[in-house]
């Protein structure tokens, strides 16, 4: 008698605080590592979704940066408090692949009733994120790729209309413009992201061994054996003759800033960069940008894709899920995609959307005309799954860091191109195999 | 450190001391105990597993070269930028103590770089110290590389050490300028009676007087030194160029939280910590001696 | 004092304009860049004459940021956590100071120690206890086995939870314990005479009464200078409150907010614009309240205020 008075007395408490529930809005969280005008986009896209629809309501909250975001949602993950959503750049996918502590991305969907055409991605921006089985475990989200930014007025100067499509053109073109005056012809900086990542999947050359650790934990970094060793030559001797200038924000401007206000003529810098220097240029300078170059003969592949993805974490509740669902819907979403990339510098991840924003007219527009050479840049060629899918190697950012201070060493003089990078590869081979060991119990997906 | 009497209540000392104790307890010693078992083991970081290791970890922190300049660099940095610090700080503090006209302003505005925040601090020098910008582009015509912290490991080295002290020459200064203060007037005015100037006053009382805070700054400025580096280096070099100004914290920070190789990380706090505990026993031990306490 | 030092005073005063110049240089800069316009902010070298939008970049930095309440939220903590740690590390210096009782050393050591354990280091498993406070203590009861006696005997199952994620109790209480403080109140206390403890006890006052009557009014501008600078340490705060709040409209710091309009730099995917005038322009207003307190403290400084010193 007595328990069931106490179960009729649970059951309308349950149907109390179910209705209760009804009547609110369903809430999950959303972290995010963008900040500045790029945070307040992001808010902007959840501000769109909550007022899209009145069951669900996401909140998001950046983290401060990219690392930030990962290593706050660990800390929340091992105290059981994380957010369902997180945003992870691309250097990090292969730690939470291996982490086991998300839904991927394929499964979410299905359990709630979404039927995702998945072919719709961007190949070469789904295949930098997917397993080896092919699969997403999650959602691209804001996605660039690595371009050539060239100073039409200067270029205009020395008698040259377009940008240069291979090195020896752009050594050629460098010293006409050194000749005419200009300080810095190109600038240069030391990020790996687009002097060796971008660079050797163009090229068809390799980072590392073992697909560029797409099969397997066990691969190694080659950059000391490649055409990367005679770009590095080229660069550093392009830097002693004058023509190529660093540009960090040590030395007073980064690269974009030392384009933007036309001290520099050429730079390379990512397509998200496409809007700052819109916003920042010089008044009246004229611009474009290309293709990176290559090198003479050689038979271009796509570029590779940066930015970060969506990722899904466990341990969260149905109904949150049920509103990631329709999140991650919402932002795949052609209306959506072309939002963010008016908002923003990024591309969409989708051919629906990059042909819905062809289609409005999108690209024609005076301030976001040549992004289109990102998404061509990426689409170049058929992804080649050895060479320019994408680099997935454990540690990756300290890899990164070894290669930007190896780097570093060599522009100033004090170690030749060559001892430097051995020395590079040998350290990032340390991490390479501490990692491997880290997660000997593991199997790369 | 013993004084000669005591209360004999030992009961409400000892109760004086829980709160702060299960404060520590909670939110030092406890996470610190979880950071140490990661020293012995192989984390991976979400937590999927970790195999024990013993001190394989430590082995291969000590087998890296690299490592061994981190603590070099570390020694470097702490010695100069303690002895700048508490040496800036103490000859505006006993200069300021002279209250001749202004010392008020000189006063406010040399405690105020502590309120800066940090962030801005670190653009602000960025900002000033950077090669083709500012003062330094000038002297950069006049001489290519004179000053590029960009590239030359001692130039941004100074520059972090420079960064560094400006917040710490503030925090000093206000501590020495309170020890100042409570030397009693009296004194100072008994001791200037007797003939002795201004910088006499200074080398023979005031500095003397001033040991117990100057012991105090001295163990705090060094110890931050070891542990406080990290925001300045992140905002102004990231430990470049070359890992030039890359310190021992700064490499726990960058190889835990960007490399996300908490085993490793964890091994290298363990190192700091017990090198920083004996480096503080050591000043108790034997400058702490040579303090008087009245 | 009168004194006639006319050489020494003049270096007196070059030194000191020397510090002041040095102190002021860089913050000069900031107020320059919260004056200019996003344009000539990017094209270096950096002006060093200030422009004419410092009004704009504010009311910019202050909608954009949502500083009002923030700055609010700010106050309270940074009140609450340098309060907490003078009050503290006094309590604590006294009892390891006038007191002589078993583990008195190893206490203050234990205490001391903690000045080598940055947040930065131990972050994750801070968090994890800032998740539920009273874990280290359910986890001690869990390997006593008291737990499962518990239970055994009343067929409860302790489970102690305390959540400290974005509340206010989150925010301060585990910056409360201070080495610094401690330390520097027993720096002070070892200089009181013993002659002036002896007069006391002789007097027949308690320790409490000793404490409050002689102690602290003898350790104010100690006292001034310790809630100052926790108070500066408080404010600037920024990787724990960014960790434990997700609610930001009700608990975003000041800082966090500041650091919300600087573009993070350095990442490869680029994209953010760098809009330096208006985050320099939120530093100024985040950096006004400090500097207030500043001032304000400051008076007690004043030697003529201390009235023991006349």
């Amino acid at each position: 008698m007595k328990t069931r008075m106490m179960a009729a007395a649970a059951a309308l408490l349950l149907t109390g605080s179910m209705t209760a529930q009804a009547a609110e809005k369903n809430k999950f969280e959303m972290w995010h590592g963008l900040t500045g005008d790029l945070g307040e986009a992001v808010g902007e896209v959840c501000g769109r979704f909550n007022a899209s629809q009145t069951e669900f309501e996401i909140s998001c909250t950046s983290q401060g940066s990219y690392d930030a975001a990962v290593n706050n949602s660990i800390a929340a993950y091992r105290a059981k408090k994380n957010p369902t959503i997180v945003q992870v750049f691309d250097a990090g996918t292969l730690d939470l692949m291996l982490s086991g502590a998300f839904v991927p991305a394929h499964k979410l969907m299905e359990d709630n009733g979404y039927k995702i055409d998945w072919t719709n991605y961007v190949s070469s921006i789904s295949d930098y994120y997917a397993t080896s089985k092919g699969e997403l475990y999650s959602f691209p989200f804001n996605s660039s790729s690595a371009l050539l930014y060239w100073n039409k007025d200067a270029f205009a100067k020395v008698g040259e209309t377009e940008a240069p499509k291979t090195w020896e053109a752009v050594e050629t073109v460098s010293k006409k413009l050194q000749a005419a005056g200009y300080a810095c012809p190109l600038a240069i900086n030391y990020d790996t992201w687009t002097i060796m990542e971008q660079f050797s999947a163009i090229h068809g050359i390799p980072v590392a061994t073992k697909s560029n650790g797409y099969a397997g934990l066990d691969g190694e970094l080659v950059i000391n054996k490649t055409k990367f060793v005679d770009y590095v030559k080229y660069l550093k001797a392009g830097y002693d003759a004058g023509i190529f200038k660093i540009k960090v924000p040590e030395t007073g401007a980064t690269n974009t800033q030392a384009f933007a206000s036309g001290d520099c003529q050429m730079m390379m810098s990512s397509v998200a960069d496409h809007g700052t220097v819109g916003r920042t240029q010089k008044a009246d300078m004229k611009w474009g940008v290309s293709f990176l170059p290559v090198y003479e003969g050689t038979k271009r592949l796509n570029s590779l894709v940066g930015g970060a993805s969506m990722w899904v974490l466990q341990g969260r509740s149905k109904e949150e899920y049920k509103g990631a669902a329709a999140f991650l819907n919402f932002l795949a979403q052609p209306e959506s995609e072309l939002f963010w990339s008016t908002r923003t510098g990024y591309i969409p991840v989708t051919k629906s959307g990059f042909k819905f924003l062809k289609d409005q007219g999108f690209y024609d527009k005076a301030q976001f005309k040549g992004r289109e050479v990102a998404l061509e840049s990426l689409n170049a060629s058929p992804v080649n799954p050895d060479l320019s899918r994408g680099i997935r190697l454990g540690g990756f950012i300290a890899i990164r860091k070894e290669v930007r201070d190896g780097l570093q060493d060599i522009f100033a003089g004090n170690v030749g191109v060559q001892a430097g990078l051995d020395a590079v590869v040998e350290r990032s081979n340390v991490i390479l195999r501490r990692f491997e060991k880290t997660y000997a119990n593991k199997q790369l997906p | 450190m013993s004084r000669r009497v005591h209360y004999k209540v030992w009961w409400l000392g000892g109760a004086l001391l829980v709160p702060q104790l299960l404060l520590v307890f909670t939110f030092f010693y406890w996470p610190a105990g979880a950071a140490l078992f990661w020293a012995f083991t192989l984390e991976q970081p979400w937590g999927g597993g970790n195999e024990f290791v013993g001190f394989d970890n430590f082995r291969a922190v000590f087998a890296d070269t690299a490592y061994w300049h981190t603590v070099a660099r570390s020694f470097i940095f702490a010695g100069l930028a303690t002895a700048l610090a508490m040496g800036g700080a103490l000859l505006m503090a006993l200069f300021c103590d002279r209250q001749l006209r202004g010392h008020k302003l000189v006063r406010t505005g040399l405690i105020w770089p502590y309120a800066v925040a940090a962030p801005a601090a670190g653009v602000a020098f960025r900002f000033l110290f950077a090669p083709e910008a500012g003062v330094f582009a000038v002297l950069n015509q006049l001489h290519p590389d004179f000053w590029n912290p960009a590239q030359i490991g001692w130039h941004a080295m100074a520059m972090i050490i420079v960064a560094y002290s400006w917040k710490y020459i503030a925090y000093n200064f206000i501590f020495f300028i309170a020890g100042l203060q409570a030397i009693p007037r009296s004194l100072v005015e008994a001791s200037a009676m007797d003939g002795a100037g201004p910088l006499r006053r200074m080398r023979d009382l005031q500095i003397p007087l001033l040991a117990p805070t100057f012991f105090f700054l001295l163990v705090i400025n060094l110890t931050d030194s070891f542990v406080d580096s990290f925001g300045i280096i992140d905002i102004t070099t990231g430990g470049g160029p070359a890992k030039a100004t890359t310190l021992m914290v700064y490499k726990i920070f960058f190889d835990g939280f960007r490399g996300l190789d908490y085993s490793g990380a964890a091994a290298q706090s363990i190192i700091l910590m017990l090198m920083i505990m004996v480096l503080t026993f050591v000043q108790f031990r034997y400058i702490e001696r040579k303090v008087h306490y009245k | 004092m009168i004194e006639k030092t006319p050489i020494l005073n003049f270096f007196t005063h070059l030194i000191l304009l020397g510090g002041l110049a040095v102190a002021f240089v860089p913050m000069w800069l900031v107020f320059v860049a919260a004056t200019l316009t996003l344009t000539e902010i990017n094209s270096p070298p950096i002006s060093v004459i200030p422009g004419v939008h410092l009004l704009e970049n504010l009311t910019e930095a202050w909608t954009r940021a949502g500083l009002g309440p923030k700055l609010l939220n700010s106050l309270a903590m940074a009140v609450a956590v340098a309060g907490g740690k003078v009050i503290l590390s006094s309590i604590t210096a006294f009892g390891i100071v006038f007191f002589r009782f078993p583990g008195r050393m190893v206490a203050f050591w234990m205490i001391f120690i903690t000045l080598m354990l940055p947040l930065e280091v131990r972050i994750v498993p801070t968090y994890a206890v800032a998740a539920n406070a009273l874990w280290p203590f359910q986890a001690i009861i869990d390997v006593l086995g008291i737990t499962n006696l518990y239970e055994s005997l009343t067929g409860v199952r302790i489970a102690m939870e305390w959540n400290l994620l974005n509340s206010f109790t989150g925010l301060v209480l585990p910056l409360v314990a201070t080495a610094t403080g401690t330390f520097l109140y027993r720096q002070f206390f070892m200089t009181i005479p013993d002659e002036l403890f002896e007069a006391s006890r002789m007097d027949g006052a308690g320790p409490i009464r000793f404490f409050r009557e002689i102690l602290l009014p003898l350790s104010t501008t100690n006292m001034v200078a310790l809630f100052t600078i926790m108070f500066l340490y408080a404010w600037n705060q920024y990787l724990w409150p960014l960790l434990i709040t997700t609610d930001r409209a009700n608990f975003g710091t000041a800082v966090m907010a500041l650091r919300s309009l600087i573009p993070t730099t350095g990442d490869s995917t680029g994209g953010g614009t760098p809009d330096w005038n208006v985050a320099m322009a939120g530093c100024l207003i985040v950096i006004t309240p400090p500097l207030i307190v500043v001032a304000a403290m400051q008076r007690f400084f004043i030697r003529g205020l201390i009235a023991s010193d006349k």
